[in-house]
């Protein structure tokens, strides 16, 4: 049940025909994590708290850096050298008291992803790097969680939603290891991939709208152009493979 | 007979900047020769070694991904290679 200050706090959404009241009691009532409080986490924190997602569980080991601040807008110069889950839990706060943020600061790891992500109902992937990815996918993969994957590069960006068992995971695409970077990147470019990351966990929570199922959506800043490419489950798939449909 | 080959902007200080390259082959792996007969540069930006593709470049024909076996998928008259490269930033 909405409260008095919720149903005003998210007039405009509720109006929307999608949402509505019982919609926004199921965002009240979801657990999303986010694995990472940098770029792509930022916008994805920010937004599902405005949303009044009920319970965030943002997970990261780093410390706020100056040269964070170009795109990692949960943080500011007095976060610095702060653990970015308390630089993130302060903000998110200030935004939305009446959102449950669970912060945790640890390195997400084989050993123990799958305690990190037991009762969520969505996995936001911002990480910075592929093995973890991967690891993320995987864990996704095995407890049936939706998975929202997003990475960026420059002013490049990219977006899938993985529905374990139902739609081509990260793993179907992958050719072999890859050699970790330091990755260029402006900020508005994760802001964008961030953003539909946390359209597509609304979407599914709620049930509506059309995901980024088998569909991997490619943002091209510098032209100003999304496109899509379809994607299909690779049978031999060492994570999804042997999940029937 | 023409396929068209999208370069990625990474990819396209070895072809004098084209965005897109018209090439020539009964397959993926036969184009992707075109294309490097045409700009050589573009030989080790996809492989790493002979039919052996970087981790990191996704092909797509006709928007949809080739993956696996990519090099020997047929293609024809009209058809449309993506050339992109994996991205890994958050």
């Amino acid at each position: 049940m909405l409260t008095p200050d919720e149903l005003k706090r998210y007039d405009r959404q509720i109006m929307i025909e999608e949402i509505g009241p019982k919609g926004q009691e199921r965002l009240k009532k979801a657990r999303v994590a986010i694995a990472g409080a940098g770029g792509l986490g930022s916008p994805a924190a920010l937004y599902l708290t405005a949303a009044g997602i009920g319970t965030l569980r943002l997970i990261d080991h780093d410390l706020v850096s100056l040269s964070n601040l170009n795109r990692q807008i949960l943080h500011g110069e007095k976060d610095i050298g702060e653990k970015k889950i308390d630089s993130a839990r302060k903000k998110l706060k200030s935004l939305n008291r009446m959102v449950e943020i669970e912060a945790i600061d640890e390195t997400i790891t084989e050993a123990n992803i799958s305690r990190l992500m037991e009762g969520c109902d969505a996995i936001v992937d911002a990480m910075d790097n592929l093995p973890t990815r991967y690891v993320l996918n995987r864990c996704a993969i095995e407890k049936k969680i939706p998975f929202f994957h997003g990475a960026v590069r420059g002013f490049e960006g990219r977006a899938m939603t993985i529905l374990p068992g139902k739609s081509a995971c990260l793993r179907c695409l992958y050719r072999g290891p890859v050699a970790e970077e330091k990755f260029p990147v402006i900020g508005v470019t994760p802001a964008v991939i961030g953003s539909i990351q946390t359209t597509e966990v609304i979407k599914y929570l709620l049930g509506i709208g059309q995901l980024l199922t088998n569909r991997l959506l490619m943002y091209d800043g510098l032209e100003a152009i999304f496109t899509e490419f379809t994607v299909n489950r690779n049978p031999d798939c060492e994570h999804c493979g042997m999940l029937a449909d | 007979m023409s396929i068209k080959v999208h370069i990625h902007a990474t990819h396209r200080r070895y072809t004098n900047g084209q965005e897109t390259v018209a090439v020539e082959g009964k397959t993926i792996g036969e184009c992707l020769n075109h294309l490097i007969q045409q700009f050589p540069g573009m030989e080790k930006a996809i492989f790493t070694k002979k039919d052996k593709l970087h981790n990191v470049v996704e092909v797509y024909l006709n928007h949809a991904s080739a993956h696996p076996n990519e090099l020997v998928k047929p293609v024809k008259d009209g058809d449309e290679i993506h050339l992109i490269v994996m991205l890994s930033g958050g």
